[in-house]
């Protein structure tokens, strides 16, 4: 078997590069043909089957003319009922007793219960990627509270400036 | 064709194989145990004499694919390896030397033993370190003592099976409104639409609402409640009951909300708005309000715990991590009540190479589910700064850890982390990117048992106890999405019931098409297991006369 005839560097490094290529190309071939005789992958045609109707879904919802989700006008919902922005439902606080509107009723029962802003301890956003990296799965405490909470990853909802009252979050539709 | 195993099939041999494994009875097999290998790429490979590179009988060659003959061990390669087995009758299997592949010479083909993948299985173990027990970590063989813990955790899983197929059967027959029972809107207290898309979410999982439909939690008999202290269990079980009422009027969660509030005391910040933190929370309060959690004994192992949180939502995370320096992989299990995936960055998706196809028609950067769940079960390199100590050779160098599922639970939530730390601005942002996922999902790819198989080469081995009672197939029934930004913005729930979706905006419940949903961007996805989801076989799009078609 004959290898590179010249002396050439360049020729030479094509050479081994090939022949790296070559058994690379050949160590996927073999563990796709040893996937596919065992098995592994008859899930495939479903999973396409998922992606072709994602990318089809995608395509419909981004086109102007698709109407399938309500755009942030709600008239009525499917029992025909209409909902103010504010709910304004009215029952006791079962902390100080006193009537409260149902859209008001956090922000007062946060004062109520004595939780006001200052009482409140300094949120730990200061937790890098590093750190939230590693985090993987919610790991169950289950002999305390809820307690080794990593902010890096929080979505909140409602207003994030600090002393302004709750405001409802309002829906943004994409 | 194939006779089909839990997860993979046996291939059916070609003719010459089995006429090879008739006449030398495995022999040939077992003396190649010997020199099974681990090669540079961590794959086996056959080394039967290591002082001189072996080259092709024919041609003297020594590039491509080479074969080494089982009966006479002589080498050809690609090019010649038919003419081995025309020179001599018979010898019409050999091995791949660098890939410890049987290729059948007449067939032209990779062919496939279980026996074989057996003793490559068994020649590569032979090299790792043994733990302190004289077992491999990271391979283990069936064992009894697993078995038994196993069907100790079925009982109550069990029996949640039956009621809910009996209640799911049942309650159609009752059924008189054209709505289906249990959608009820529920108003914003002001920003607590986290916490309306969480309930709406867990009321409409089978096994945990059809525990508060048997009234399984008895408020008159709540010693909590009774105590006067909040019982988390109390105000779910009110709350599933005013949903199910038939009353369409939104509904105020307003005393969970001062229940939870209450629990949740010691909290670093109580006023928790992310709808993610509040599941694990209140999750974690209702294993502490319940009968179970607050009869176990602290030191004892989690997991198996048998309150209606933990038997719904619970499954067992396991962790492998590798030393580098001397191969030695220890392994540790942690229950979970979700698997918060992050996502793939935005360059590409990652796809592990050769256990899925790239399609044509899949655009690049489209980040998927499955790439998610890919990510976080991929093996990922620790440096020496991560201050891991070997128990075995108590090296502190790098190692490679790599996680997957032990157990999987009833009812799968899965956290799909979007938010991200910018180091230049140093804020937090939201990523907003379209994440791709399925309706019906197929978890066996993520499983222990597929990990550990895979970093064998796929080998048609029993390498780990798999529990075939419990199937990794799922189906979707809720989405949580997030939309606007980091700090803030609303949170929608969408329900999937009888194969109809409707979308839970606090007070207002509509009827939305599957496309809205598959093109939402998730927060969170709620699958509960295929055998405890009651679908019908037609979806809506292919039969003309359901509502939502187009």
């Amino acid at each position: 078997m004959s290898g590179p005839n010249d002396d050439n560097h360049t020729e030479l490094s094509s050479y081994f590069f090939e022949d790296l290529l070559d058994s690379v190309i050949v160590d996927i071939a073999s563990e796709c043909h040893r996937i596919a005789r065992l098995g592994l992958d008859h899930n495939l045609d479903e999973e396409e089957e998922e992606l072709r109707l994602s990318e089809e879904a995608c395509a419909r919802v981004a086109d102007p003319s698709y109407n399938g989700e309500m755009n942030s006008k709600y008239v009525v919902d499917i029992f025909g009922q209409a909902h103010p922005p504010v709910a304004t439902e009215i029952f006791e606080c079962m902390n100080c007793g006193r009537s409260v509107m149902a859209g008001k009723f956090a922000p007062h029962l946060e004062k109520c219960m004595g939780k006001g802003r200052k009482a409140r301890l300094k949120m730990t956003r200061s937790s890098t990627a590093a750190q939230s990296r590693h985090s993987r799965g919610s790991p169950v405490s289950a002999y305390s509270p809820y307690s080794n909470s990593t902010s890096a990853h929080r979505l909140a909802n409602g207003s994030p400036a600090a002393g302004e009252p709750y405001s409802n979050g309002t829906s943004e539709e994409p | 064709m194939c006779a089909r195993s839990s997860l993979y099939s046996n291939p059916k041999p070609c003719k010459h194989l089995s006429d090879y494994k008739l006449r030398c009875v495995s022999n040939g097999f077992k003396d190649l145990q010997k020199f099974i290998k681990a090669g540079s790429n961590g794959r086996a490979r056959v080394d039967k004499d290591n002082t001189e590179v072996p080259r092709c009988s024919f041609c003297n060659g020594y590039r491509g694919r080479l074969f080494m003959c089982l009966i006479c061990s002589s080498v050809s390669c690609s090019s010649h390896v038919g003419l081995h087995t025309q020179s001599e009758n018979g010898h019409d299997i050999a091995v791949d030397i660098e890939r410890a592949e049987l290729y059948c010479c007449l067939c032209g083909d990779q062919v496939y033993d279980s026996e074989f993948d057996g003793i490559v299985v068994s020649g590569r173990v032979k090299d790792l370190p043994m733990d302190k027990n004289g077992g491999f970590e990271g391979v283990e063989g069936r064992s009894i003592k697993r078995r038994k813990l196993d069907s100790k955790l079925d009982p109550g899983i069990n029996d949640d099976l039956k009621k809910a197929r009996l209640l799911m059967s049942s309650r159609d027959q009752r059924q008189k409104s054209c709505y289906p029972l249990g959608l009820r809107g529920l108003n914003n207290l002001g920003s607590t639409c986290f916490m309306n898309s969480v309930l709406q979410a867990l009321l409409h999982a089978p096994p945990f609402s059809n525990y508060f439909l048997n009234d399984r939690h008895n408020h008159d008999q709540c010693p909590i409640k009774s105590g006067g202290k909040p019982c988390l269990l109390c105000e779910i079980d009110t709350i599933s009951s005013a949903m199910l009422s038939g009353d369409h009027t939104p509904y105020s969660p307003a005393r969970l909300l001062y229940s939870w509030w209450q629990h949740s005391t010691s909290l670093a910040s109580y006023e928790e708005k992310d709808a993610h933190e509040f599941f694990i929370s209140l999750l974690n309060g209702i294993h502490e309000n319940s009968e179970e959690g607050r009869a176990r004994d602290d030191s004892k192992d989690k997991g198996d715990c048998q309150c209606i949180a933990h038997r719904a939502f619970s499954g067992l995370l396991r962790s492998d991590v590798m030393c580098i320096t001397c191969g030695f992989t220890s392994t540790t299990d942690e229950p979970c009540f979700d698997i918060s995936l992050n996502m793939p960055t935005s360059s590409f998706s990652f796809k592990g190479i050769a256990n899925k196809a790239v399609k044509p028609n899949e655009q690049i950067g489209l980040s998927t589910l499955s790439g998610c769940l890919e990510l976080y079960t991929r093996p990922e390199r620790l440096g020496s700064d991560q201050k891991f100590c070997c128990q075995n050779c108590q090296g502190t160098g790098s190692s490679l850890k790599q996680m997957s599922i032990k157990r999987l639970p009833l009812v799968l939530c899965l956290h799909i982390k979007r938010v991200e730390h910018s180091p230049s601005s140093k804020r937090f942002l939201k990523n907003d990117q379209y994440l791709q996922f399925p309706f019906s999902l197929d978890m066996t790819a993520y499983l222990s048992s597929s990990i550990v198989r895979k970093r064998f080469e796929n080998r048609i081995f029993a390498f780990e106890c798999h529990n075939s009672d419990s199937s990794a197939a799922y189906e979707i029934f809720a989405v949580v999405s997030h939309f606007g930004k980091f700090d803030s913005g609303h949170y929608v729930t969408y329900l999937r019931i009888k194969n109809q979706w409707y979308k839970c905006d606090d007070p207002w419940i509509s009827e939305v098409d599957e496309e809205t949903v598959r093109a939402s961007k998730s927060y969170m996805l709620f699958y509960v297991q295929k055998r405890l989801f009651n679908i019908p076989r037609v979806s809506p799009r292919r039969d003309p006369l359901a509502s939502g078609s187009k």
